[in-house]
């Protein structure tokens, strides 16, 4: 099936009092792989719908080798060769790696009974070319989210079609998996097929894209045009019509006498032993460390929502034992802004209102108990304008609102919370430049407002330019801590250094 | 609006509908039906289900009119032991489930049976039919016209039940553990809290159901609340509750209650047979949910997808 180019020809698609896509083209070549930028907003969803068959266009037509398509379903488009691998797991959990891989061809066999040897067999060289590392036969429930993400590649891989589009594959990844990725993805391009690679990693998108076409309020800011020669800067203002506004770093006065919060020689069931960290009034401590080290882990034994398992916790200096993140929250001020802003972090068919009141119900009630109309919005909205969340009304459903709204809204649901501490996990992932921008800033006048932040982070740029200090975690113990002096190229070496220490001394034992 | 074209309908073809035995006797099943419903649509809002509803309600029942009949306990007291029985009952199915973790579909299949076992046990499947005459009293006349005086308890549940989910922090905490448990609880609410007091509410509100299903009959039966289950669903189902939790309307409920009456009231004015009117009750849940996934796939298909632009 390969050697197909895939063409969108001047595609529109209305909704209701909005033009998602006015006149859009993307063409993807054989043996190329192609970017798709563009703001949350900009249509590139709207797009990848089209493309995966989920929207009929309006206007315009799709191509495959120069013959027309028209896809009523996903199945149509699968059919024509068009295999997604989409941000959200698409797995069954029960199922073997094996068996998840191969499900689409197993469809036609429906009376006779599966061979789970062969199954085994016919998925074992995408385990291998993919690095799953485990055994075809492992439940999926039991690998973790990298992993996952992995199987999901080679799902879409193993169907053998002509266009490969993958949509922000690597929000999971580390960045040795990103390598083995990219190895998987120019092996397939060169065999042939057209790759269409969706991200906001504009870095990524400059190590393994050919061409770009950027998207923006609807329309190509750019068509098919090479990557050779363009800039980030370039990108960026193609994607946002002006340059990016990188605030570097600027060292902040922190009064350290007394610290916020406090760990002493923390252990948690979750695996952390030993860990020493501490982060005083107004200052940004950075928690670095891969996907699988740790972190989020650390940040829910504080609040309680794992049990620990020896040494201190201590608040203001007074020694705490916190039971779960409603003490966390009502009786130490202690907040954790989630990086799984869908299922931990917002309620996604409550309204705007709802999800950011949640955290204040029990202050916004009268002296009877009750919550008055405006008793909420009152303790909220401030908070809401500050951030510049679009919305319709405070009564939007907020799973419509974008990405970039949403983890505001999540953000805004915790300065109403009037927390001393936060505890920010991943607040930047996969939501527009201009909300990032915006969140940073915020994150700073947080800090410069007295609140003490520990952010928690896999993005070295967004760490190299927030945090005060950065301690790097490794396998669930704290492997050093490095004071920022706001170089990138000197901090991000010693950082990679300082994981590659604890690593090394790990395998030596 | 389809209440008050079926109420047209029903009158036009048979004018008896309208006399006002029929319009009490329609206006009293209503009242009972509402605290059935409520008492179910409270835990489908957590987005859990009830199914001991109507053993919890019968063994109420069966507690109120025995403890007036047995131990001659004065009917206000021996009402409030019998709802403070059912608040009891509610509450072991949430700590129950909090404290398992099991689901609360398999807790309450369990509790069905024990709930329903006492209850054989204390009547041995006899009726108690010794109620005082002011409580059958309560049950079967009228303040005003038609509306009788069992209506009055019942719109004051639906009001308290309304303000609760709409006003009150603990309803808020109610809908938002049933959309999102884990969101919940990451914003500092008690999960485990909300879910034994949204159980005590619904045992409360069976409790309620019960007591005023004895004072109607006037009789003590021990099978009351047999019959419960798919009523107590249907409604809130009509009235777009979503089954995994999250999204009730407390006043939609009442009017799938009210859709319900009238149907059946309709069919039996009809001389449609009665057991046929069980098969009309389930495609009114089957239609119901079916308008619901319906409307869902409309807005989906007009929503321009704006989740990750």
């Amino acid at each position: 099936m390969a050697d197909l180019s895939f063409e969108v020809q001047a595609v529109s698609k209305y909704f209701p009092g909005v033009k998602a896509l006015d006149s859009v083209s993307i063409t993807l070549e054989p043996g190329k792989t192609h970017a798709l930028l563009g703001e949350n907003g900009a249509g590139k969803s709207t797009l990848i719908k089209i493309i995966t068959g989920v929207y009929a266009p309006d206007e315009g037509a799709l191509h495959v080798g120069r013959a027309p398509v028209r896809f009523a379903s996903p199945r149509d488009a699968i059919m024509a060769g068009v295999a997604v691998v989409h941000q959200e797991r698409n797995l069954i959990p029960r199922f073997s790696i094996a068996e998840n891989i191969m499900l689409e061809h197993l469809s036609d066999q429906v009376l006779r009974p599966l061979n789970f040897a062969a199954i085994n067999e016919a998925a074992r060289p995408w385990i291998e070319k993919l690095g799953i590392n485990a055994d075809p036969s492992t439940p999926v429930m039991e690998l973790s989210v990298a992993q996952m993400q992995m199987v999901e590649i080679a799902k879409a891989l193993s169907l053998q079609s002509s266009v490969l589009l993958l949509d922000e594959p690597t929000a999971a990844l580390t960045p040795h998996e990103t390598v083995a990725l990219f190895n998987v993805l120019r092996d397939v391009r060169d065999k042939g097929v057209c790759v269409l690679f969706v991200s906001h990693k504009l870095e990524e998108v400059q190590e393994i894209c050919d061409s770009v076409t950027v998207l923006r309020d609807g329309q190509n800011a750019c068509e098919n045009l090479s990557m050779n020669g363009l800039t980030r800067q370039d990108l960026v203002r193609m994607m946002i019509g002006r340059t990016e506004l990188i605030a570097g770093y600027r060292p902040r006065d922190i009064d350290r006498r007394e610290n916020a919060l406090e760990l002493l020689d923390f252990s948690s069931s979750a695996g952390h032993h030993g860990i020493n960290l501490a982060v005083a009034s107004g200052e940004i401590l950075g928690l670095y460390g891969l996907v699988g080290s740790g972190r989020s882990e650390l940040a829910k034994a504080i609040i309680g929502l794992l049990p620990t398992d020896g040494g201190d916790i201590r608040r203001d200096g007074q020694r705490v034992t916190i039971a779960s993140p409603a003490e966390a929250i009502h009786k130490e001020r202690i907040g954790y802004v989630s990086e799984d802003r869908k299922h931990e972090g917002l309620i996604l068919q409550h309204s705007v209102l709802d999800n950011a009141g949640i955290t204040v119900w029990r202050r916004a009630v009268n002296r009877f108990g009750f919550l008055t109309q405006n008793s909420v919005r009152r303790l909220v909205e401030p908070y809401l304008k500050k951030l510049q969340v679009k919305t319709p009304s405070l009564r939007q459903t907020i799973g419509k609102l974008s990405g970039g709204n949403q983890q505001k809204v999540a953000f805004a649901k915790w300065m109403a919370a009037n927390c001393d501490v936060l505890i920010i996990d991943e607040p930047t992932v996969g939501i527009d430049i201009k909300s990032k921008t915006d969140l940073h800033d915020l994150i700073r006048d947080l800090a410069s407002s007295g609140t003490a932040i520990i952010l928690i982070t896999s993005d070295m740029p967004e760490m190299i330019q927030l945090a005060d200090r950065i301690a790097v975690m490794t396998d669930f113990v704290v492997s050093g801590e490095l004071g920022n002096d706001g170089d990138y190229s000197s901090m991000s070496k010693q950082i990679i250094d300082l994981i590659h220490i604890e690593e090394t001394r790990l395998v030596g034992e | 609006m389809v209440c008050i074209i079926a109420t047209i309908i029903i009158s036009l073809k048979s004018p008896a509908f309208f006399s006002a035995l029929n319009g009490q006797v329609l206006l009293e099943a209503i009242s009972i039906n509402i605290l059935i419903a409520l008492s179910q649509m409270v835990i489908i809002g957590v987005g859990q289900m009830n199914l001991s509803v109507g053993a919890i309600g019968g063994f109420a029942a069966i507690s109120f009119a025995g403890m007036m009949e047995v131990w001659g306990i004065s009917a206000p007291v021996a009402a409030g032991l019998a709802i403070a029985i059912g608040v009891l009952a509610g509450s072991l199915n949430g700590i129950f489930i909090v404290w398992t973790g099991v689901s609360a579909f398999v807790v309450t299949l369990a509790t069905l049976a024990i709930f329903k076992g006492l209850n054989l046990a204390i009547t041995e499947a006899q009726p108690f039919y010794n109620i005082p005459a002011e409580v059958g009293a309560f049950g079967n006349t009228t303040f005003f016209g038609p509306l009788p005086w069992i209506l009055i308890p019942a719109l004051t549940i639906v009001v308290c039940v309304n303000f609760m989910f709409n006003r009150m922090p603990l309803g808020r905490k109610l809908l938002a553990v049933g959309a999102n448990s884990h969101a919940a609880k990451l914003s500092g609410i008690n999960v485990s809290h909300v879910i034994i007091v949204a159980h005590c509410i619904s045992g409360f509100l069976a409790a309620t159901a019960g007591i005023a299903l004895v004072a109607r009959l006037q009789l003590g039966q021990p099978t009351i609340g047999d019959d419960w289950l798919i009523m107590s669903f249907a409604a809130p189902v009509i009235g777009g509750a979503i089954l995994a939790g999250g999204h009730v309307s407390t006043v939609a409920t009442v009017f799938g209650v009210i859709i319900v009456a009238l149907i059946t009231q309709g069919l039996v004015l009809f001389k449609v047979d009665p057991y046929l009117v069980q098969v009309v009750l389930g495609a009114l849940i089957l239609a119901a949910v079916g308008f619901n996934r319906w409307k869902d796939i409309q807005t989906a298909k007009t929503k321009p997808g704006m989740h990750s632009g």
